[in-house]
C-alpha cells in the first residue's frame, strides 16, 4: 500500500528465492567450512601431514574466493531484493533490529579481515598465531548466523513479542534455538561436500585420508540434522504444521529434502568405503544434492511463514495485518500511494491485483490466477475474495471494501472467458457436477479428502437435500460464501454432492485429489 | 490516495529504535570509510591500469613494479569498500529508508544489476591479482572491464541517490514504466554528481599513494619519490578538475537547497573548511612533493585530503536534510531507543576494533620479522 509496486511480470518473491538459496549455500559453507580449515590444519600438524596441510592451504584460497565474493555480494543481494519485493516487511524488520545487524556487521568485519589474513599467511605467520586466525574466523562467522537466526526466526515465530515489542523477546524466540542447530548442522554438512572439491587430481594415501575426513564432516552433519529439523517442526507455528501433510509444494520440498539427503549420505558412506570413487562426477553430484538440501529446506522454511513475511505483523504482499479494518471500511485506494490509487480508474481491478496478489501470484506464469481462477464469475470471485483467508491455500486476508472485491472479481473473471458446457443431461450430468463443485467449492472443501470433506454433512441426503441447502449457506456461517449458479449447475452440483458422499468408501478407494495447490 | 500529487511512503509504525545522533553519526562515519575504500578501489584501479598497460613497455619498470603491488591490494580494497558499504546501508534504510525503498523499486531493475556487476568487477578483481606479473593483455582487459562495472555500479547509485530526494518526480516515473526500468536522467545534478564521484576517486587514491610513496621512499628512494612526485602531480589535476565539477554540482542543486549554503551558517561553514580543505591538501602535497626529498608536507596533504572527505560526506548529508526536510518531521517524533541493544553493539563494535588491530598487528610482526630475517640472509 505505502510502496510502489515493482512490476517484474513475474512473482517478486522468485527473485528472493534465488538469490538467497544461493546465499545461504555459499554462506552456510562459510561457517562449517571456517572449522573444518582449523581443524584441518590442526590435524596436519599433529599427524605432522604435509599433504594435508597442502591441501588445506589450497582449500583456504579457494574458500576466501568463494565466500568473500560470492558469499558476501549476494547477502547484500539479499538485502537489495526484499528492499525492492517487500520493502513495507523490509522497513519492519530494520527498524526492529538494526542494531542486531548492526552487531552482526561488526563480527562481519571481522571475519572479513580473519578470512583474507588467513589465506594470505601461511608463509608469514607461526603456526599457533596462524591457527587462531582461524579460530577468530570461525567464532565470528558463527556469530553472524547466531544474530541472523535470530532475526530470520522472529518472523515465523514472533513469540511474545507481539504483545511486549521487546528486542530480546522477539530474537530469543520458539524457533530460535532449533533453527540455529539446524543451521550449524548444515553448515558441517556444506563443510564436508565443499571439502572434496579442492582435492588434488591424482591418488595417494593422503587424498583419500583428506576423501575420508570431508566424508566424516558430512555424515556429523547429515546425522545431527534430522534430529535438529524434528526439534525445529515442534516449535513452529501451528497453523503452518499441517502443510507439511497437505500442501504439495512442501510434500514436494520434504520429498526433494529427503532423496537428497539420501543421495548425500551414500556419497559420504561410499567415500568412506572406496575414497578413490571420489572425483568430478561424484563431486558434482554431491554438490548439486547440497544445493538442492539447502533448496528445499530454505523453501520449506519460507513456506511455513505463509501467508506472512512478519507473523501476525505483515502480510506476504506486504500488507500490515493492523491496517485490513481500515481497508476493509475505506478502501485500497484511500490507503494506496502508488498504485490503484483511483476507484474509478478502468482498470483499478487489474491495479488492485498488481497491489494485493503480484507478490505471490502471475497471470500465467508462476502460481499463475488464470488457470486457477477457470470457470469463476464476477460475483463468485468477489465472494472468494471475501472469504479468501478461509481457503485451502493461506492465504492473507483481503484488504479492500465491497467495492474492490467487485472490482478485482471483474479483473479475474476477465482472466477467462466465460464457461459454457452446454445443457446439463443424464449422461454429463456429474461430469458437469464435479465441475460446478471445484470451480464453487474445490478451493475449501473436499467431498470424501482429508481437507473439511462433506461427507458427514451430506451423508444420506439426497440431491433436492442438498440443493435447498445451497441458498442457506451465508446465513449458516460466516465463513461461507453465498452461493449462485445457474439452474443447471445448482442441479448438477447437488446430483454430484449427493453421490459423492453416499458413495462407499474403503481404504482402497484412492483419496480425492483437491483443486490447485491448497492442503489436500 | 494521491492520484495527482506527490506519493510518499509513510513513517514505519515501529518508530526509530535509537537516537537520531547516534545513528547519523554511524551513518556519516561508515559512510566516509566506505568512500574511502571506495575511492582506493576504483581510482586504485585506474592507476593499476594505466601503470599495467605503460609496464607492459619494458622502459617503465617502475610503472610494471607498480601496478603489481597495487593489483594484489585492489580485492582487498572492494572487500571493505562493501563491507562498510553495507554498515551505511544499514543506517541509511532505518534513517531514511522509506524513500531509498522508493526510488530503489523505482529503478528497480536497473539497481539489481548493481549486485551482478559487483561480483564482476570483483572476480575480475582478484583475477589481475593472481595474472599481474605475466603481463598479459588479457589481464589488462579484465582490469578494464572491472572498471568498467564498477562506473556502472556508480551511476546506477548517483541515479537512486538523487531520485530518493525527490518524491516530486516518483508518480510519473512510476506510471510511465512500472517494471523498473527508470534512470532519474531528468535530474539536473546528476551527470556532475556522478564524475564528481568519479574523479574524486582518482584524488583521493593519488593522496593515498602519496602517501605510500613517501613509506617506499625508506626502501628505495628512487622508487617512492616517482610515485610520490607522480601521485602529487594527478591528485592536483584532479582536484583541479573537482573544483569545476563541484561548482556544477553545487549550482545544479535546486535554488532553495542551494540557498542553504548562504543562509545556514552550519551548512555554509562546512563548505566553507572544505574548500579550505581542498586548497590545503593541494599547497601541502605539491610543496611536499616537489622538494628534492619528498617532505613529511605530504602526509599532511594526505591528512587534510581524509579529512575533507568527511567533510563532503558531511556536506552530501546536508544536502539529503535539506532535500528532505518537508518529508521528515514524523521520524524524529517517534524514538524508542533500544538501550541494551545499543549498548551492546557499542561493546561488540570496540571487541571487534581490537579483534582486527590484534590480527593486523601479529600478521606485521611476523612480516616484519619474516623481512628482518631475509634481509640478515641476504646479507650473509
Amino acid at each position: 500500500m505505502n510502496y510502489p509496486i515493482w512490476q517484474l511480470g513475474y512473482p517478486g518473491g522468485m527473485l528472493i528465492a534465488v538469490i538467497a538459496i544461493l546465499h545461504v549455500f555459499v554462506s552456510h559453507f562459510a561457517i562449517g567450512g571456517g572449522a573444518y580449515l582449523v581443524l584441518t590444519e590442526s590435524r596436519a600438524y599433529r599427524k605432522n601431514d604435509e599433504g594435508m596441510l597442502e591441501y588445506v592451504k589450497r582449500h583456504s584460497q579457494f574458500f576466501a574466493l568463494l565466500t568473500l565474493v560470492f558469499g558476501a555480494v549476494t547477502g547484500v543481494g539479499i538485502w537489495f531484493t526484499i528492499g525492492l519485493v517487500s520493502p513495507e516487511g523490509t522497513s519492519s524488520l530494520i527498524h526492529t533490529y538494526v542494531w542486531a545487524w548492526a552487531s552482526e556487521w561488526v563480527f562481519f568485519v571481522v571475519e572479513i579481515t580473519a578470512a583474507i589474513l588467513y589465506a594470505k599467511t601461511w608463509a608469514t605467520l607461526d603456526r599457533r598465531a596462524h591457527l587462531t586466525l582461524g579460530w577468530i574466523y570461525f567464532v565470528s562467522a558463527w556469530m553472524s548466523l547466531f544474530i541472523i537466526n535470530g532475526i530470520i526466526t522472529y518472523q515465523l515465530t514472533p513469540g511474545t513479542w507481539l504483545k511486549t515489542h521487546a528486542f530480546w523477546d522477539g530474537f530469543f524466540n520458539p524457533t530460535f534455538w532449533p533453527s540455529l542447530f539446524t543451521r550449524t548442522a548444515m553448515s558441517l554438512l556444506l563443510a564436508g561436500v565443499f571439502g572434496y572439491l579442492t582435492l588434488s587430481k591424482g591418488s595417494s594415501a593422503t587424498r583419500d585420508r583428506l576423501v575420508r575426513w570431508s566424508s566424516a564432516w558430512l555424515l556429523t552433519g547429515a546425522i545431527l540434522l534430522p534430529a535438529c529439523l524434528a526439534w525445529y517442526f515442534t516449535a513452529i507455528p501451528g497453523f503452518s504444521r499441517p502443510y507439511f501433510g497437505g500442501l504439495i509444494a512442501m510434500k514436494h520440498g520434504v520429498r526433494g529434502g529427503v532423496t537428497f539427503a539420501s543421495i548425500l549420505i551414500l556419497i559420504a558412506l561410499l567415500s568412506l568405503l572406496k575414497p578413490r570413487a571420489m572425483r568430478v562426477p561424484l563431486m558434482t553430484v554431491a554438490v548439486i544434492c547440497a544445493l538442492g538440501l539447502m533448496g528445499s529446506g530454505e523453501y520449506m522454511r519460507e513456506f511455513v511463514r505463509k501467508p506472512w513475511v512478519i507473523n501476525g505483523v505483515i502480510y506476504a504482499n506486504d500488507v500490515r495485518a493492523e491496517a485490513i479494518p481500515a481497508l476493509e471500511r475505506e478502501g485500497a485506494a484511500a490507503h494506496a500511494r502508488f498504485v490503484a490509487v483511483d476507484a474509478k480508474a478502468d482498470d483499478y481491478g487489474r491495479q488492485l491485483f498488481v497491489l494485493e496478489c503480484s507478490a505471490c501470484h502471475s497471470v500465467d506464469g508462476y502460481r499463475g490466477m488464470r488457470k486457477r481462477v477457470s470457470g469463476w464469475d464476477a460475483d463468485l470471485a468477489k465472494e472468494m475474495l471475501a472469504h479468501i483467508d478461509k481457503m485451502r491455500a493461506p492465504m492473507p486476508q483481503f484488504g479492500g471494501n465491497e467495492a474492490d472485491r467487485v472490482a478485482l472479481g471483474k479483473y479475474l473473471a476477465s482472466l477467462n472467458p466465460p464457461e459454457n458446457h452446454g445443457a446439463v443431461t443424464d449422461a454429463n450430468r456429474m461430469e458437469i457436477g464435479e465441475h460446478v463443485f471445484k470451480v464453487h467449492c474445490g478451493s475449501c472443501h473436499t467431498v470424501n479428502g482429508n481437507f473439511r470433506p462433506l461427507r458427514g454433512a451430506f451423508a444420506d441426503a439426497s440431491p433436492d437435500q442438498v440443493e435447498n441447502l445451497f441458498p442457506l449457506l451465508d446465513s449458516m456461517s460466516p465463513n461461507m460464501p453465498h452461493f449462485s449458479a445457474s439452474e443447471d449447475d445448482t442441479h448438477a452440483l447437488g446430483a454430484y454432492i449427493s453421490q459423492e458422499a453416499n458413495k462407499k468408501v474403503t481404504a482402497e478407494t484412492p483419496l480425492e485429489r483437491p483443486v490447485g495447490g491448497g492442503i489436500r | 490516495m494521491n492520484p495527482n500529487g506527490v506519493a510518499v511512503p509513510v513513517p514505519d509504525p515501529m518508530g526509530l529504535p535509537g537516537p537520531v545522533w547516534l545513528m547519523t553519526a554511524l551513518l556519516l562515519v561508515t559512510f566516509t570509510v566506505h568512500v574511502i575504500f571506495m575511492n582506493a578501489a576504483f581510482g586504485g584501479g585506474l592507476w593499476t591500469l594505466w601503470n599495467y598497460l605503460r609496464g607492459r613497455n619494458s622502459d617503465h619498470p617502475y610503472s610494471r613494479r607498480l601496478s603489481l603491488e597495487l593489483s594484489k591490494a585492489l580485492p582487498v580494497l572492494l572487500a571493505y569498500t562493501i563491507s562498510f558499504g553495507v554498515a551505511a546501508l544499514l543506517f541509511v534504510q532505518v534513517l531514511y529508508g522509506r524513500f531509498l525503498y522508493a526510488s530503489s523499486i523505482l529503478i528497480g531493475a536497473v539497481w539489481i544489476m548493481v549486485i551482478p556487476l559487483v561480483i564482476m568487477a570483483y572476480y575480475g578483481y582478484y583475477y589481475v591479482s593472481h595474472t599481474a606479473d605475466k603481463g598479459k593483455l588479457r589481464t589488462g582487459l579484465v582490469m578494464g572491464g572491472s572498471l568498467l562495472c564498477l562506473m556502472t555500479i556508480a551511476f546506477i547509485f548517483s541515479n537512486n541517490m538523487t531520485l530518493m530526494l525527490r518524491p516530486d518526480r516518483w508518480l510519473s516515473m512510476y506510471r510511465a514504466h512500472p517494471n523498473g526500468w527508470n534512470l532519474n536522467v531528468g535530474e539536473p545534478s546528476l551527470v556532475p554528481r556522478y564524475l564528481h564521484m568519479l574523479v574524486g576517486a582518482v584524488a583521493v587514491f593519488s593522496a593515498i599513494l602519496a602517501h605510500i610513496g613517501m613509506r617506499k621512499m625508506k626502501l628505495d628512494f628512487e622508487y617512492g619519490r616517482w610515485i610520490v612526485r607522480r601521485a602529487a602531480t594527478v591528485f592536483a589535476a584532479a582536484v583541479g578538475v573537482q573544483f569545476l565539477l563541484g561548482m556544477w554540482l553545487l549550482l545544479s542543486q535546486e535554488r532553495r537547497v542551494a540557498m542553504m549554503f548562504i543562509t545556514d551558517p552550519l551548512a555554509g561553514s562546512v563548505l566553507g573548511l572544505a574548500l579550505l580543505g581542498v586548497v590545503a591538501s593541494v599547497v601541502l602535497m605539491l610543496v611536499g612533493a616537489a622538494a628534492e626529498r619528498p617532505s613529511s608536507l605530504v602526509h599532511a596533504g594526505f591528512g587534510m585530503t581524509l579529512v575533507t572527505v568527511g567533510l563532503m560526506v558531511t556536506l552530501r548529508h546536508l544536502l539529503r536534510l535539506a532535500y528532505l526536510r518537508p518529508y521528515l518531521q514524523q521520524e524524529v517524533a517517534n524514538v524508542h531507543p533500544q538501550t541494551s541493544v545499543i549498548i551492546l553493539f557499542l561493546a561488540l563494535f570496540v571487541g571487534g576494533l581490537i579483534t582486527v588491530s590484534y590480527m593486523l598487528w601479529k600478521v606485521q610482526s611476523a612480516k616484519s620479522n619474516s623481512d628482518t630475517q631475509s634481509r640478515r640472509v641476504a646479507h650473509v
